[in-house]
């Protein structure tokens, strides 16, 4: 144990003595343990993202878009889209919306602004929550009222408005009276963006009054026993028929997921592939580090065997001092790992989560390389004839 | 206690280069008696290096018997050779072979870091035995800041500090001026007379081993006494 302590010194002591060299050796370990932490990391990420979105949304819920028309606009209606349930039992709801986004100003403090045109079975659906006054309603038909996020709420009230519930936002020269507030939910996925800074009003006031107020977009619950093929080919027979000819895009939560997979592979593939080369390449740096300190200080290994030294304490002296090499490049790769996780999580705007276990098989890699590509030098330094290496 | 401390009997090596073997020690017998002084003097090639690597357990001979301070030495095993060198063995050699990055105390401690003592046991033993070296001073400093006789000093306290059987003093003064040299050869004696420790120096340097208790001529690989 005491030796293991001396041992160390040691090593850092040596280590320390030649930092140009040691430091680009670790270049090649911080990349490949880097790249490491970031696939498992980023895998975890996403699993736990995938998780959220189930929980959040439900695995019943499905987004349709319009991708080809035949037709006029104007078939592609609320009120078309409304009826889907009636004619096809496999629908149990159904959300339309338009949404655009703006610039809200209030003074001179401006905000991007999410308008959208909603339905009653949108706030069901995208599971929103009222912190304040009420969600609105079919009563609320061509009315100008409106719900606000909460981060818009916020924005309000850091600019003047101290009764968010009855106060007015104007936009397109339209005075919509607020009836409710939001409470924050999380964006992405199924649920649109922009939610959290946006005005609904409903759907069919949008229409009349926003500029761009064509619906693309539908949300619907679905008979989540039914295999999604068949809840697609329900679909697409519908708009087939009664809106000449239109063609509709089906995403569902599942394949949502799956396609989130499909990314992440992807993504871990590419730094899996980076990470196992840079960590060979930088193994083969660290041996080639560990083989030039050997013949540097062959004159030592000499004397230490003459002093008394085993074969065993001169392999163990090198194979710590490579293993810490390695550590300290594991460590900066943890790091760098994670930063390329949390960067990666931030631009998909899924929510970043610390993975402790990559962490700990940072540590565990590198210890490995450092072990095993310390070996052969720390072998061959314990081998020499010590009459050999004293006289050099 | 009357057995000698190194006792070889026919030990011999030789070594092949190229095509021809070349017999560097042809037999050589020789007693070290416990608390001697003894000096083995031969010219370069007489295979003086060789009987000293053997000595110190460094060399294993092909044929032959040593033993040390009453053990027989067994060589194929190297963890109990190694145990053998760091307990019985003290190398003082020509070139000091000190580490250029330790401090004085800190090479002083290194035989002992391979004894499995403590770190606190390890620093107090090399400050003792720098102190009976009279080099206490330049504990702290690393070897390049001292002189050759101060880092002989080190050297001998390295060699000491691990309380072995004997000392081995490969030509301990033939990288000093003489005046440095006459002080170690002092301290070597002092050491001996004062703390009864076996020492044998081995050097082509005629009047140094009559300053020893007794001298041995190494000649062809043979044994003569001087």
């Amino acid at each position: 144990m005491n030796l293991f302590k001396i041992n160390f010194h040691e090593a850092f002591r040596s280590l320390w003595s030649s930092k140009q060299r040691s430091l680009l050796a670790l270049i090649g370990i911080v990349i490949g343990i880097g790249s490491v932490i970031a696939m498992v990391s980023i895998g975890t990420i996403v699993q736990q993202e995938s998780i959220r979105q189930f929980k959040d949304m439900g695995i019943d819920v499905v987004t349709i878009r319009k991708s080809f028309s035949e037709g006029r606009q104007s078939e592609f209606n609320a009120d078309l889209i409304m009826k889907l349930p009636e004619d096809k039992r496999r629908i149990l709801e159904v959300a339309p919306y338009v949404t655009s986004g703006t610039e809200y100003y209030r003074g001179r403090a401006k905000m991007s602004m999410e308008q959208m045109g909603v339905t009653s079975s949108f706030f069901s659906l995208n599971k929103l929550n009222i912190r304040q006054g009420r969600i609105l309603s079919e009563l609320d038909k061509n009315r100008y009222f409106c719900v606000v996020g909460t981060e818009l709420a916020d924005f309000l009230r850091q600019n003047g408005t101290s009764r968010i519930l009855g106060s007015r936002i104007v936009s397109d020269d339209r005075a919509y009276t607020i009836v409710g507030v939001l409470t924050p939910s999380a964006e992405g996925g199924l649920r649109p963006y922009g939610i959290n800074r946006a005005m609904l009003v409903p759907l069919s006031t949008a229409i009349r009054s926003f500029q761009n107020a064509d619906i693309n977009t539908i949300m619907a619950r679905v008979d989540s026993t039914v295999p999604t093929a068949q809840i697609k080919t329900d679909i697409q027979d519908y708009f087939q028929k009664k809106a000449r000819g239109t063609q509709v895009e089906i995403t569902s939560a599942e394949e949502l997921i799956e396609r989130m997979k499909k990314q992440m592979q992807m993504f871990s593939l590419l730094l899996g592939a980076i990470g196992s080369i840079a960590l060979i390449v930088g193994g083969i740096g660290v041996m080639n580090v560990m083989l030039i300190s050997v013949t540097e200080r062959r004159s030592e290994i000499g004397l230490r065997r003459a002093l008394g030294a085993q074969q065993g304490d001169i392999q163990s002296q090198f194979l710590i001092e490579s293993v810490i090499l390695c550590l300290a490049g594991g460590v900066i790769g943890i790091v760098l790992g994670i930063g390329i996780s949390y960067l990666f999580a931030t631009i998909s705007k899924w929510e970043f989560v610390m993975s402790y276990s990559s962490i700990v098989l940072g540590f565990g890699v590198s210890t490995l390389v450092g072990a095993f590509c310390g070996f052969y030098p720390a072998r061959t330094a314990a081998r020499l004839d010590p009459i050999k290496a004293l006289r050099s | 206690m009357n057995s000698p401390m190194l006792d070889i009997v026919d030990i011999r090596k030789s070594y092949r280069i190229g095509p021809t073997e070349v017999n560097v020690l042809n037999g050589i017998n020789l007693s070290v008696k416990r608390g001697e002084l003894l000096s083995i003097i031969g010219p370069s090639g007489s295979g003086k290096s060789t009987l000293m690597h053997m000595l110190g357990l460094l060399e294993k001979p092909d044929s032959g018997t040593y033993h040390i301070d009453g053990t027989k030495v067994v060589y194929d095993d190297d963890r109990v050779l190694s145990t053998l060198r760091n307990r019985k063995i003290g190398f003082v050699f020509q070139q000091y072979h000190l580490l250029p990055k330790l401090t004085a105390q800190e090479n002083v401690g290194v035989p002992l870091t391979y004894r499995g003592i403590s770190m606190a046991e390890i620093k107090k033993k090399s400050m003792e035995f720098l102190t009976k070296v009279d080099i206490q001073h330049r504990a702290d400093h690393r070897p390049n800041e001292m002189s050759g006789g101060q880092q002989q000093r080190v050297a001998i306290a390295r060699a000491l500090v691990g309380s072995p059987a004997i000392i081995l003093a490969d030509e301990p003064t033939g990288a000093l001026d003489v005046k440095t040299g006459v002080e170690i050869m002092e301290l070597f004696q002092r050491l001996n007379r004062e703390e009864g420790i076996t020492i044998v120096i081995i050097t082509h340097n005629p009047e140094l081993a009559l300053q020893c208790g007794r001298a041995v001529k190494i000649i062809d690989g043979m044994i003569y006494s001087a």
